[in-house]
């Protein structure tokens, strides 16, 4: 678990993270949303102890990270893949990060099995592809088998075996009760990997919930009659939201298909289409995050 | 005080990267090889000097001047054992892995200078052999390792260059890029070499109170000051490098 109160950081007169209060819960793998610059490696970083907050608090299962006797086997994390010296190789990369927490020499090849770098142990972390790099990332962050894990853009860069290996990781940590929260700027990467969703966008929260929710706030009927001009006014007097769409045609939320389908008959309105449209997770993380993103471009 | 876990990081970072391996046996190497040279030329300045001149002759202080370059070695170990982090983006993983800050900086102190500490002993072992001993095989008066002036040197010499090793660290935790701390370091160290070209004041302050000065003063018992104190100044001195660089690192963003 992962629990943030309040959480602000400051740069200079740059605010890129503000209030931000969240928790993140075991069991589910929670998507950490938002457009370039939104946040969401200064907060990561905040949780970690790497940056430390302008105010505010971050802690893991309860205590802030310099309070973790033994950080690695209670948090896991990969915030920068290449961030591993080039010149040592794989296997000692993740030596002296066990060694930090006494965690056995023997980890280091489980882990190593794990993402599947055995055979490259004894390389150079610098002559890595960087589909390597991010395993070996992900094997440091598994290191101390923790019940909590952070990863920053973890899919990035990966080809689509990698991808789907990734995701598959991320759904059995958290299939054994973990907590995980995984960033991204793409929402229809999240869909495919993340229970939950957390969007922040100018360091503040926007939304939060199941990924369901998501896609229902985002989904619509949309209409076609020759009359759209009346009808778009009774189904507003009906108490639905009506905005115009592509071809003419009208978006109503707020209503169901059926109910809309009853209000055209009992006026009498002719209707050519009838239909409901699911707005893709990225359309609604767009329309979501377009005030951040405007503000964002405007300056 | 130091957790064992993490200075053994320390050693597996330290000794799992080249330049900070060669870099220790070039203190050695180097070590040896001034001894040699200045030996050299002692022993020639011996051989054509008069009567009073060899009276004079010091069979020490001249040939162990190649400490004056070798620290400029053995300041950069101490540098890169923090810069080396900076450079890699290893101190973030670094940093989660062990948690407290403090625990990082001390372990990164006490790696240091178990490292140091033999590579000096070494150094100025080799140094002090390959000098005498090319001092001998050209007749000049030398020294052997029992006579008190050597023992101060051979003891003495190793802790001077480990606090210098220090300092070296604590540089590279206030400026976190390898360039910019060994230049400092390089500057501030060879001031006392170049105290002669200095006014006559100047250069006395400047052997005498300059923090390696005065430690390399307490080596050769040539100090104005007692050596206790002209030690305790650069043992001062890097204490307080040591806490301006860990309040700097403890309260700065990684
Ligand atoms: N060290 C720093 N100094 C000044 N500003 C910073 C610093 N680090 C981040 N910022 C600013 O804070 C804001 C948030 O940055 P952050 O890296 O957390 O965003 P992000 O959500 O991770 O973006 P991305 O998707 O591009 O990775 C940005 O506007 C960034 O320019
Ligand atoms: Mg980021």
């Amino acid at each position: 678990m992962i629990q943030l109160t309040a959480l602000t950081k400051r740069y200079g007169d740059k605010t890129a993270v503000d209030d931000l209060t969240l928790l993140v819960r075991p069991g589910v793998v929670t998507g950490f949303l938002g457009p370039n610059g939104a946040g969401k490696s200064t907060t990561m970083r905040m949780i970690l102890g790497l940056d430390l907050p302008t105010s505010g608090t971050a802690t893991i299962n309860g205590r802030a990270h310099h309070e973790l006797p033994h950080p690695l086997r209670t948090i896991g994390s990969m915030l920068d893949a290449r961030a591993a010296h080039p010149r040592r190789t794989a296997y000692k990369h993740l030596l002296y990060q066990a060694q930090t927490n006494a965690i056995p020499a023997t980890r280091v090849d489980e882990v190593l099995d794990l993402v599947g770098l055995t055979e490259v142990a004894g390389k150079p972390a610098g002559s890595f592809s960087m589909g390597m790099t991010q395993r070996l990332g992900i094997a440091a962050a598994l290191l101390g088998d923790p019940p909590v894990l952070v990863l920053d853009e973890p899919v990035n860069g990966l080809d689509p075996e990698g991808v789907r290996w990734i995701r598959a990781l991320m759904r059995g940590l958290a299939a054994e009760g973990r907590t995980v929260l995984i960033s991204s700027h793409l929402m229809s990467e999240m869909a495919m990997t993340a229970d939950r969703l957390v969007v922040i966008g100018k360091g503040r929260l926007i939304a939060e919930g199941e990924i369901g929710d998501f896609t229902a706030a985002g989904s619509a009927v949309a209409v076609r009659t020759p009359e759209s001009g009346v009808f778009a006014r009774l189904l507003e007097l009906a108490g639905a939201h009506v905005r115009p769409g592509p071809d003419d045609e009208l978006l109503v939320t707020g209503m169901e298909a059926a109910d809309v389908g009853r209000l055209a008959a009992a006026e009498g309105v002719t209707l050519f289409e009838l239909s409901v449209r699911h707005a893709s997770l990225e359309e609604t993380f767009m329309e979501l995050t377009r005030d951040a993103a405007e503000y964002g471009a405007a300056r | 005080m130091i957790a064992t876990g993490v200075l053994k990081a320390e050693w597996t970072k330290f000794s799992s990267i080249r330049a900070t391996m060669v870099l220790s046996l070039a203190v050695v190497a180097a070590s040896g090889f001034f001894g040699w040279t200045f030996a050299n030329m002692a022993a020639h300045e011996y051989a054509t000097a008069s009567a009073q001149e060899r009276l004079d002759f010091l069979p020490l202080d001249q040939v162990m001047r190649g400490m004056l370059l070798v620290q400029l070695l053995i300041s950069a170990l101490g540098v890169l054992v923090a810069t080396s982090e900076y450079g890699s983006g290893t101190l973030g993983p670094s940093l989660a892995a062990v948690g407290r800050r403090s625990r990082l900086v001390i372990a990164k102190a006490g790696m240091t200078a178990l490292v140091a500490l033999p590579v000096s002993v070494a150094g100025i072992g080799l140094m002090f052999v390959t000098s005498q001993v090319t001092l001998a095989a050209q007749g000049a008066p030398y020294l052997m390792p029992g006579d008190p002036d050597a023992l101060l040197a051979l003891l003495l010499g190793p802790v001077v260059f480990t606090l210098l090793a220090l300092f070296g660290l604590a540089l590279g935790l206030l400026l976190r890029g390898t360039a910019a701390a060994v230049n400092v370091s390089s500057t501030f160290l060879l001031m006392p070499v170049l105290a002669p070209i200095f006014p006559d004041f100047l250069s006395r302050l400047l052997t005498t109170y300059w923090p390696n000065g005065a430690g390399f003063r307490a080596v050769t018992s040539r100090s104005d000051l007692p050596p206790v104190l002209s030690f305790g100044l650069l043992v001062g001195f890097v204490a307080v490098m040591h806490i301006a660089a860990f309040t700097r690192f403890a309260r700065r963003d990684a």
